[in-house]
């Protein structure tokens, strides 16, 4: 268990440049403090998923970093450049996955994901190419064609993370993504991560699922009434530790 | 990406059947009625010059007759349509199109179609200017009001914004599908529109073309107007249905609570007199004069002749004093008209100030101001042809009381010949320019022009706060 520090963040990403990274960030709605003093910092190739309960910010950060917040002080930086100054060069290098991803229902999965990567700056992606991204994401490809509407919520995810391989994007921002899903939905969507994560693609997941954090996380932060409490590395304990950890902060 | 965006919307409403069905009926409607008001445009313009030329005809065929009761015999001037009367046919039905110029009087217009109609054919009497101006604009709501709160509540706007694209750009993107959606109804209508004004005689008006192409315009800044309102509170709104109930409230007010809160204001701040009142007081005043115009006295007359040509008798004079009291007769009855119906239409004129004032409140009634103004169907150039035409009945009278005057001595019998029928000229009316329209039209053209750039800048403001849920 340590002290929450961005520079040692860095160092487990092997030493290179914070993609994701949160200074001081806080956020207040009103008289409530959503988000205090966030230090955090997510090397190429990491995968941080923030643990809490409901209200203890997790969805607030990733809204911060995604710009759809404006902080009330700090910074949340991509790649180097602050969000609320570099809006688009910054959403250009991130991708997004909420806990459900809502695509358009009289659309097919492949005419959203031709959509969503041509919004995206991959407009030269073929059909035949954006299908094959699709598999990759592991859609069926004889579901490719068929209208999102026919879509199990965990078609949709993949259909989401399709979108986050089609933009080839530098980090992915994942909220509650495995919630709802079936177990063997969710350990394919994990596979996914992991894959993504080989790439060198930066993740920051918010999840309530312990399990699935120590699975796919290189490093689990645990927040509480908008303050980071803890963090360590999933290499450093076991899944009871985590679970007892988290539970202790959770009654303090 | 504005293209894309542009293109999966355009697509989303051409593939949407319930927007499809709208757009096919209100198509058809403006096709319609763009054909039907050209045909009755087209008509009507025939039967006037068929009932100018026979009016002509009888004027010239008189025969032998005295000039007095030849300018009682009177004559027929009808109100040319303009070109682009087909669009909007304005006042006219109310006002009627014709006039009976004759002497000592400045007669009420006649042919009035409203007058004939039944209840309910006024209620159906669906121009292609009520489907522009009240139609399209619903229909703009129907395709717009969803457009950024329906992707807030389904959730796909936290997406499509955290591909990069900005706010204003997927609102952009968005506006011009809709617009492109939009074309698919109005190009077609404005090609029939087009071929109509090419085909159709065009009347005496300046370049109808240039006058279609500035009406083109006005209705394509009202359409952009209600865009941007109905996406700056769609970006606004907590839910597309708040979208919908607010934008259908706008247009409440816009077509049908404007337009007739207007009147009554109008009314209520510039009262005219009814017709009866009105035709009592020229009455009266014909009779005995008023503020200084009094009726001319016949001894006066013979008396100031007798000494302007010193001899003792009117049989001696070289003029034949009828002739002289008839024409001093209409100039003092010309003075009574200048006077009534001067204020008349300076009230109509203070009236229609208020509609147009008003138009900062409902845009609505600056395009159909200049709608009606560019289709020559407006009070102004109604009031415009009436002065013409009262214009060249004094002139007529001037001519027949003239030749009396000169031609005649006091007490003999004349008759005059066909030739001075002939001289007459026939009236030759000239419709006022494109300039002299927008001229008139300055205040509907700035306020109309203000709800443009106020809607954008809203859009441009709400868009950029546009929560994404």
């Amino acid at each position: 268990m340590d002290t929450p520090d961005p520079r040692r963040a860095a160092e487990l990403g092997n030493g290179r440049k914070p993609l994701l990274e949160a200074r001081g960030l806080s956020k207040n709605y009103g008289a409530t403090q959503a988000l205090d003093s966030l230090d955090l910092a997510i090397a190429p190739g990491e995968v941080y998923c923030l643990l809490g309960p409901n209200g203890a910010g997790k969805t607030t950060t990733i809204n911060l970093f995604l710009g759809f917040l404006a902080p009330t002080s700090g910074q949340a930086l991509v790649a180097g450049l602050d969000v609320s100054t570099h809006d688009r060069e910054t959403k250009q290098r991130i991708a997004y996955i909420p806990e459900q991803v809502m695509l358009y229902r009289n659309l097919s999965g492949l005419e959203n994901l031709e959509y969503f990567a041509a919004l995206s700056g991959r407009e030269s992606l073929s059909p035949e190419r954006l299908a094959d991204i699709l598999v990759e994401a592991g859609l069926e490809r004889s579901a490719v064609r068929h209208r999102v509407s026919a879509y199990s919520k965990g078609m949709r995810q993949k259909v989401g993370i399709a979108i986050a391989i089609a933009k080839e994007a530098d980090a992915l921002l994942l909220d509650e993504p495995t919630s709802g899903l079936d177990p063997q939905a969710s350990n394919e969507f994990s596979e996914l991560i992991e894959r993504l994560k080989d790439r060198g693609v930066g993740v920051l997941m918010a999840t309530h699922d312990l399990f699935r954090a120590k699975e796919t996380g290189t490093r689990v932060g645990i927040m509480r009434y908008g303050r980071l409490v803890t963090e360590m590395g999933t290499d450093e304990i076991g899944h009871a530790d985590l679970e007892r950890i988290y539970l202790e902060h959770m009654h303090d | 990406m504005i293209q894309q965006i542009a293109r999966k919307e355009f697509s989303d409403v051409v593939r949407d059947g319930r927007f499809r069905w709208c757009s096919i009926l209100v198509g058809a409607l403006l096709l319609i009625s763009l054909g039907h008001g050209w045909v009755q445009a087209r008509e009507s313009q025939q039967e006037h010059a068929a009932a100018q030329a026979t009016a002509r005809e009888h004027w010239e065929s008189q025969g032998e007759k005295n000039p007095h009761s030849a300018a009682h015999y009177g004559i027929y001037a009808f109100k040319p349509r303009l070109a682009l009367s087909f669009v909007d046919e304005g006042v006219d039905p109310y006002t009627g199109t014709s006039v009976w110029l004759e002497a000592h009087r400045q007669n009420d217009f006649l042919l009035r179609p409203a007058q004939d109609q039944t209840a309910a054919q006024r209620i159906g009497a669906l121009t292609a200017a009520d489907v522009l101006q009240h139609l399209v604009p619903l229909l703009i709501i129907l395709l717009t009001f969803g457009a950024l709160a329906t992707e807030r509540e389904r959730g796909t706007l936290r997406q499509l914004l955290a591909t990069g694209i900005g706010r204003r750009e997927l609102a952009l993107g968005k506006a011009l599908g809709i617009a492109g959606a939009l074309a698919l109804l109005l190009v077609p209508a404005a090609l029939v529109g087009s071929a109509a004004l090419v085909v159709g005689s065009p009347g005496p008006a300046a370049s109808p073309l240039a006058r279609g192409g500035v009406l083109a315009g006005i209705y394509l800044a009202y359409f952009a107007a209600f865009l941007a309102l109905s996406l700056a509170v769609s970006a606004w709104a907590r839910s597309a249905r708040t979208a919908l109930v607010v934008l259908l409230g706008a247009w409440v007010v816009n077509g049908l609570v404007a337009p007739r809160a207007a009147v009554d204001l109008s009314k209520w701040l510039h009262p005219t007199p009814s017709a009866v009142e009105f035709a009592r007081t020229i009455e009266s005043e014909m009779a005995s004069g008023v503020d200084g115009i009094s009726r001319p006295d016949r001894t006066a007359v013979t008396e100031r002749l007798l000494t302007r040509y010193g001899v003792e008798r009117v049989e001696d004079l070289p003029v034949n004093e009828v002739g002289v009291y008839l024409q001093e007769s209409e100039e003092f009855g010309n003075q009574i008209f200048d006077r009534n119906y001067g204020a008349l239409w300076d009230t109509f004129e203070r009236q229609g100030l208020v509609h147009e004032t008003l138009a900062v409140v409902a845009p609505l009634l600056a395009v159909r101001a200049l709608s009606m103004g560019l289709a020559g169907t407006d009070v102004e150039q109604h009031r415009h042809f009436a002065v013409a035409a009262e214009s060249y009945r004094r002139d007529l009278m001037r001519r027949m009381n003239g030749d009396l005057a000169e031609n005649s001595r006091t007490g003999e019998v004349y008759l005059a010949g066909p030739e001075l029928w002939e001289e007459t000229p026939p009236l030759q009316y000239a419709a006022p320019t494109l300039g002299w329209v927008l001229g008139n039209r300055i205040l509907s053209l700035l306020v109309l022009g203000t709800w443009l750039v106020g809607t954008i800048l809203a859009a441009a403001a709400r868009v950029r706060r546009t929560e994404v849920g």
